[in-house]
Formats: C-alpha cells, structure tokens, sequence
C-alpha cells in the first residue's frame, strides 16, 4: 500500500512540474507583450524605461533561463513576485486562496449533503414525486449560467425579499476577524466573535448555492445512476435471497460500490470549486483566488499565472491521489 | 506579518470609533453599528485595478481617489476648474526670480496625521523620492532638476527646460508631501539609491503619512479600504470619521445595495441600470465629468491600406460617422465630444470651439471627397478593437455602429475583435493595418502632455510624419504665458491634426455616478481623482 502511494505521490510531483512547463510556453506564445500590459502610455513609450522595467522582471533573459530561473526559486519554496501586484506570488496566493478555499468547502459540503440522500432516495424511489423532483433539481443546477443565477439569487434575496446580506464577506461597515487561517467562519469563531461569525455566515449563503447548483447537479445523477446500477447486480440478489433485511442491503451492499463514482466525480467537482469559481467571485465581489487568476491572465503577469498553475495542479493531483487512495481502501483489487 | 499589517488595525480602528475595547470581544453590537453606519461613508466601486497606494509608484485608474483623501499636492484643482490652479499646501507660487523655475510658499501651520507640523524639508523629500524612486510619475517631472529648499517655508523647483509646463502636472496625487520621519522609519528612501533602497512600500499600501483630510487605516485587496479621520487636517474637521472604498466589481450588485442603502455611491453602473434608478427617491444621480477620450486611430501606412493612406478618403470616414447618434442614443446623451485629443474643460478646448472644428455628419461632403481621393465607389478597411466596455456601451457596439455609418458613403468595414493586450501590442508598435478603437485616460491635467504625445508617440503608430510646424506649434501653445494667446494657439492646433484625419474623437464620457439623499455634497471632478473624498458631507 505505501509503496502504491509512493509511487503515485513521485508521478504527482513530475505531473505539477510538467504543467508548469506547459503553462509557460502557452502563456508566452501571446503576442501580447506585458510591458503594455502593465505600463501607461507615457512610460511604455520611453525605451529605455521599457528596457530596465523588462530587466527588473526578467523578461529580457531567452525564455529556457526564465524557466530554470523559476525551478531554482521553487526550489527556495519562492513563486516569484507578481508583476501587476509587485508582491510575492505567495503572499497573493495566501491572502486570496482562504476566501476561495472557505466558500468552495462550503459549497462542496452544501452539494454532498443534499446531493448524496437526494440521489439515493430518487434511485429508491425511482418515478416517484421525489424522483421527479431531484431531477428538476439537478437539471436546474447543471442548465442555469452561473452569472445568471448568480445575479436572480442577489436580486431576489437580496434586493427584492432583502432576506440577504449583500456582495462581500462581511458587511462593508463591520470589521474582518483577527486573522489566524484567513476562513473568516473559523477566525471569528476562535475569538468568539458570534456577531462576526454570524455575518460571514450569512454572506456565504447565497454564493456558495450558486456555486454549489451546478455540482448538486451532478451529484445527485450520477448518485442515483450509480444507486441503480448497483441495485441490479447479483449479490444483492443474493443478499435479499439470504434475507438480509432491506435497510442493510442498502447500507451494506448497494451504497459502498455505488459510491465509488461519486468519490471520483466528488474530488474532480471539490478541485474544479477550488479553481473555477471566477463569475461567481466576480458577482459576489468575492475576494478569491478567481479574480485573482483571470487578471493574472490577462495582463500577462507571468509569475503570477505560473504560481496559480502550480498550485491549481498540486490541488488536482492531490485530490486525485486521494481519489485513488480511496479506491485502494474501497476496493482492495487496484492496489494487486 | 498579516496580524501586523491588517488586523491589529482593527484594535486601533475601533479605537478610534470610540467604541471601547469591550466591543471589540464582543463584535459591534447593533447600537454602535447603527451609529458607526451614520458617520461611515461607504463607497460601492470596483478597485480591483488598485494595485498600490504609493503616490510616487501610481499608475492606476482608481487609486489616485484614496491618495488624494490621505495627501495633499502643493497645488490643486477645483471641480469643474482645470485651466486655473488652486492653493493648497502651498498658498502662493510665481516663477523664481532667474525665471529657472517656480517658488512656492508653504502654508503656515499644516500638521501631518500624527500631529507633527510639517516643513520645506518634507516636501523637497517628498519630491526627491519620486524622482529617484524613478517609477512611472517620475516621467512626468522628468523635466524638474532639482527642489531647493528657500527658507522654512518656501521652496523652489528649478527647471531643465524652464517654460515647460509643471503646476498643472504637480496638481496630480502622484506628487503630495508625505512626512519624511514617519515614512524614513518604515523604509521609505528618497536617496539617489532609492529605487533599490526604498522597502516602504508594504508599509505604504495600508498606512499613510500625509496631511490629506483622512487617513489609510487598512486595505484588504479586492476587498475594501479603510480611512479614518485626520483629527489634524488642516482644512477643518472632516465630517466622516470614517470612510470605506468597498469594492464592488459588477454594476447590478452595486446597484442594488445602492438602493438598499449599504453603499452611499455607486460608481460602475451602465446606463441601464441608471435608468432603472431614475424613479428611486432616495438616490440622485451625479456627472463625473472626465477627461478620458474613446477615439477611433486610422493608419496612413500605404502598405497596410492604399486607400487609406490618401488624407481625403481619411476624411471621408470623418464626414460619414454619425457622432450625434453615438452621444445621443449610445451614451443616453451623457458625453461630450472635443475636436481632438484636448478635452473639454482645457485651455482651447470648449463644447463651441468642437462644434466648430470638429467632424460632423455629412454625407455628401464625405462622397464628394471619396470622389476626389479617387475612390468613387469606396474602398475598404479593418476596425480592431478590444473586448471591453465604456460606460456600458461596448467597443463593438461602436465598431457596428460606425461600419453601418460609413456603410452609407459606399465604405465597408470588417470589424475585428482583439483581446486588449494584443489590441494595444499592435496599436502602439505601428502594426495596426486599419483602425484601432480605443481608450486614453490622461493622467495629469496638462495640454501639452496629450498634444505633444499626439505629435510624437501617437503619430508614429498610425505612420504619420508631423511637419514641423504642427510640431511648433505644441512646444508654442505649451510654453506661451498669456492665456488668451494660449487658448488661441491649441485652437489652431486643432485644426491642423483634425485636418489630417488620423484620429476621431467619439466621445468624452461623462460618467453617471448614483449618490444616496444622505449625501449633501459629493464634489466629483475631472482631474484625476475622480472624487474630492474631503469636500463629502452627510445631509442633516
């Protein structure tokens, strides 16, 4: 077994490095050049200003010394400095992954809980009124545009019911929580801060149903396909031929081996709530990893997208290091 | 580092509030809340452009706001007054007596936010590091070559080239005195080694160090930032005791906690939104003029464009756009439009000067010279544009519109979308083979700087070679002292480069700002800063 993990976890490590590499000719076959990017029209006129602005960042090294460059300061545990921010990449990443990391569990949390029992009891009672109603449901969540949704969820809740708090974290007039992990749900629970607490809870609420529609979705189809498939198969005949009491046989025989997809589905959809969630940052005024990674993106700050990249692989490569864990512990067959 | 920097302020903040320290254990309790929310201004705006508060490393859109709240410059400019300067920490200025530069005399008095009184020797530092720190304001007093300090409270700035214009560019939040003790002791360096030696910039970006109206408490990136009220202001009490520039990226969401009353202003809305608020009570809407330009640029290198490159069929496409539709139904009518890049509200520039010199529709004029380019039957062309917006109205918007205009002298355009890096890759390297649609936000309020960049950077990109006269005429018109001749000679200056035909003008957006009726005042201006965060007052 360790040595299954082992050898999965030396895979991950060249997987991160070689999307890095990708990433890297991808992001400089723009034509775009950053200087213009960055710079206002005045000083992007001045050559010489130009040439040490490309000199402090290093863009005017040939492109294989920028890329060893970049390997030599990972291996310090250093991402660079952002050129659009002028901070360490890091540092970015730490301030702005805690938003993104607390409403991408929440969401994840929303999506498993609802969409795992909806699954199952729409497979039980397959064509009944809570079939049809999961359905709806999923179909929903998977169809609607998340800016779209998004946007009818603040107007309705917020705007129209006014039942919500609006964009942001906490309320524009309060103050963050003393900082200590950046999740402001755990922070001003630490400092025992409930009024805090209660405000970042609620600020949650809507952007994490957005987020989490589309995986609800998607959980709960492929909880239900799953349940039904395995509903069919030989040892559960046999188990309600032994007389094995119905409860159990859901419990102890569908439910593990119905499972196994939605571990896998499950870990992609947490990874992709991680990364993906720029249009629902955008419109909550989120202050997340997504805005962070689109700007990145499109004023061609080069250390910033290649710290994004990384990190956005070791997630993935994580999450599917533990999928395969599971599976190992789930089914002892994958790891002979 | 981050309790340091970000939320061990929040102790001092409340503090500050007057809320005592109980509350700080116990959150705002609803009272304080309702209280702290009366004297809080809030402001609902998208910062996420904001990458520094460091006067002397801006180069941003919306950051100049908070700068100008926490600094003062020497001079300034009221809203609505952009030709004639106005006092501010310093009370009087005449060029010195070997005409070399311009002396100044310091206002008596003006304390810093921590109490201490501030002298000639803050400001020739405050100088001394823009220029050494050599960012991007440093090339806008590239032309300075020294600060002496006169007396205790009279400076000079001496001049390499002594009529080249300088008080209407030091108006700018890139050039405000910051209190040398305070910002030594937190790694701000002015010394000639300043660009490797100055590490303040942390420390700058959540603190300020200036004797502006309020205070940087904190900023929490794409997120929100916090002033608090200089007890010291020269100026007199500032009504807020604190101020928070919350950031709020989508125009719908800024509307509707506009109306629900959790921001005082929304700064992003497009003009569908502001009609929707139109039949709201409780909000008024407010002009921001600018002095931003969205402007089609047309190339004249023959090889991109036979037809192009032959000044009357430039002038064709001037004569077949219909601008008044643009202004009217595009913009709801809330622009304006100069005659070139001088915007309206600068010397030489006025709504009657434009409508007398500018392109304006007429159809048979623009076939009458197709006809003499020797292009009877039209000819045809590329507009490149980026995938961005202007007060709601989207550049491919423009770009059909202006297809369908000159659709009707015969001309076709095919339109072609470019992502804005790209797009200004190919713009400013003279690789546009056609036109360009796009933006330019002056970043200080001075003629010379957008005419001479007309002459010179921006007439390389669309392979124009100015005669040497129009190129005269701009150092003539920049350096001549009396305003009328001045005024004279920007007009004359117009009329050349309109004559050439390398540039449209379509509009110049008069943003449409919605401010609660618990605001009284709300003093927006064109010149930089968007906002003179110290003239806001509550109502009552």
């Amino acid at each position: 077994m360790s040595r299954y993990i082992l050898s999965r976890l030396v895979l991950a490590v060249v997987m991160a490095l070689l999307a890095t590499l990708v990433i890297f000719l991808l992001a400089n076959t723009v034509p775009g050049d950053p200087v213009l990017a960055q710079l206002g029209d005045l000083a992007a006129s001045n050559k010489e200003f130009v040439a040490e602005w490309r000199a402090k960042w290093g863009l005017d090294l040939p492109l294989w010394q920028r890329y060893v460059i970049f390997l030599q300061q990972l291996l310090h545990g250093d991402l660079g400095i952002s050129i659009s921010s002028q901070r360490p990449v890091l540092q970015d990443i730490r301030d702005f992954a805690p938003a993104t990391l607390e409403l991408a569990s929440i969401a994840f949390l929303l999506s498993l809980v609802v969409g795992i029992p909806l699954g199952i009891m729409a497979a039980m009672r397959r064509d009944s009124w809570i079939d049809h109603l999961a359905r709806l449901i999923s179909l929903i969540g998977v169809s609607s545009p998340t800016f779209w949704l998004a946007f009818i969820m603040l107007a309705l809740f917020y705007g129209g019911l006014q039942i919500a708090p609006g964009p942001g974290r906490i309320d524009a007039i309060a103050l963050p929580p003393t900082s200590v992990t950046g999740l402001y749900l755990i922070d001003s629970a630490l400092g025992g801060d409930w009024d805090t607490f209660r405000d970042a809870a609620a600020h949650l609420v809507l952007p994490s149903i957005v987020l989490a529609a589309a995986t609800l979705g998607l959980i709960t189809r492929t909880t239900r396909a799953s349940m039904l498939e395995s509903m069919q198969q030989d040892y559960v005949r046999v188990a309600r031929a032994k007389g094995i009491r119905e409860r159990r046989i859901v419990i102890g025989h569908i439910l593990p081996n119905a499972l196994i997809p939605v571990v896998t589905l499950g870990g992609l959809a947490y990874a992709n709530l991680l990364t993906g969630a720029v249009l629902t940052e955008t419109i909550f005024s989120w202050p997340g990893l997504g805005r962070y990674t689109f700007r990145s993106a499109v004023t061609l700050d080069f250390p910033a997208i290649m710290g994004i990249t990384l990190i956005v692989a070791v997630v993935y490569l994580f999450i599917n290091l533990l999928i395969d864990i599971s599976y190992a512990l789930l089914d002892p067959r994958v790891v002979r | 580092m981050a309790g340091k920097l970000g939320w061990i302020d929040r102790r001092r903040l409340v503090q500050l509030l007057g809320a005592g320290g109980g509350a700080i254990a116990a959150g705002l309790p609803s009272r304080v809340f309702a209280q702290t929310r009366k004297n809080t201004l809030v402001l609902g705006i998208d910062i996420s452009d904001t990458i520094t508060l460091d006067p002397a490393r801006l180069a941003q859109y919306t950051s100049p706001m908070t700068v100008s709240a926490a600094y003062d410059s020497l001079v300034t400019m009221k809203p609505g007054e952009y030709i004639n300067l106005a006092p501010s920490l310093a009370t009087k200025w005449a060029r010195t007596p070997d005409g070399k530069g311009w002396r100044f005399t310091l206002r008596e008095g003006v304390k810093f936010s921590t109490g201490n009184v501030m002298t000639a020797e803050d400001v020739k530092w405050s100088f001394d590091r823009v220029i050494n720190l050599g960012d991007q304001p440093s090339q806008y007093i590239a032309h300075v070559d020294r600060v002496e300090i006169v007396d205790k409270s009279t400076i000079d700035i001496i001049l390499k080239q002594p009529a080249e214009p300088l008080l209407t560019i030091i108006a700018a939040p890139e050039f405000v005195v910051l209190e040398r003790k305070v910002a030594e002791a937190n790694g701000a360096s002015a010394a000639k080694d300043a660009k490797t030696a100055d590490k303040a910039a942390q420390w700058i970006n959540s603190n300020s160090c200036g004797t502006g109206a309020y205070r940087i408490a904190a900023w929490e990136r794409n997120q929100q930032i916090q002033l608090v009220r200089n007890d010291h202001y020269w100026g007199g009490k500032p009504p807020y005791e604190r101020i928070v520039i919350r950031h709020i990226s989508d125009g719908a969401a800024q509307l509707l906690a506009v109306r629900r009353g959790d921001i005082d202003a929304a700064f992003n809305l497009i003009p569908e939104q502001i009609a929707a608020l139109k039949s709201e009570p409780s909000v008024r809407l407010a002009p921001l003029a600018s002095l931003d330009f969205v402007y089609m640029a047309l190339t004249q290198e023959p090889e991109f464009n036979k037809a192009l490159a032959v000044k009357e069929a430039r002038q064709a496409i001037g004569y077949a756009i219909d601008y008044d539709g643009i202004v009217k139904s595009m913009l709801g009518g809330a622009a304006l439009r100069p005659a070139h890049f001088l915007p309206i509200g600068v010397s030489g520039s006025t709504e009657e000067i434009a409508r007398q010199i500018a392109f304006k529709q007429d159809l048979a004029k623009a076939k009458e010279l197709l006809a003499t380019a020797g292009f009877k039957d039209g000819f045809e062309f590329e507009i490149a544009y980026g995938n961005a917006a202007v007060q709601g109205v989207t550049y491919q918007d423009l770009g059909l519109k202006i297809q369908s205009d000159v659709a009707r002298v015969g001309i076709k355009v095919n339109l072609r979308p470019v992502d804005q890096v790209n797009l200004r890759t190919e713009y400013t390297t003279g690789k546009s083979k056609g036109g360009v649609l796009t933006f330019w936000n002056p970043p200080a309020v001075e003629n010379q700087l957008w005419a001479a960049a007309v002459v010179q950077r921006v007439a390389k990109r669309v392979h124009w070679n100015p005669p040497e006269d129009i190129v005269k005429l701009v150092s003539q018109a920049a350096t001549e002292p009396d305003p009328k001749k001045q005024a004279e000679l920007w007009v004359e200056w117009q009329k050349r480069v309109v004559d050439q035909a390398n540039h449209f003008i379509l509009f110049q957006p008069v943003y449409q700002i919605a401010v609660r009726n618990t605001i009284k005042e709300f003093p927006l201006t064109a010149a930089g800063w968007m906002l003179d965060l110290h003239g806001v007052t509550p109502t009552g």
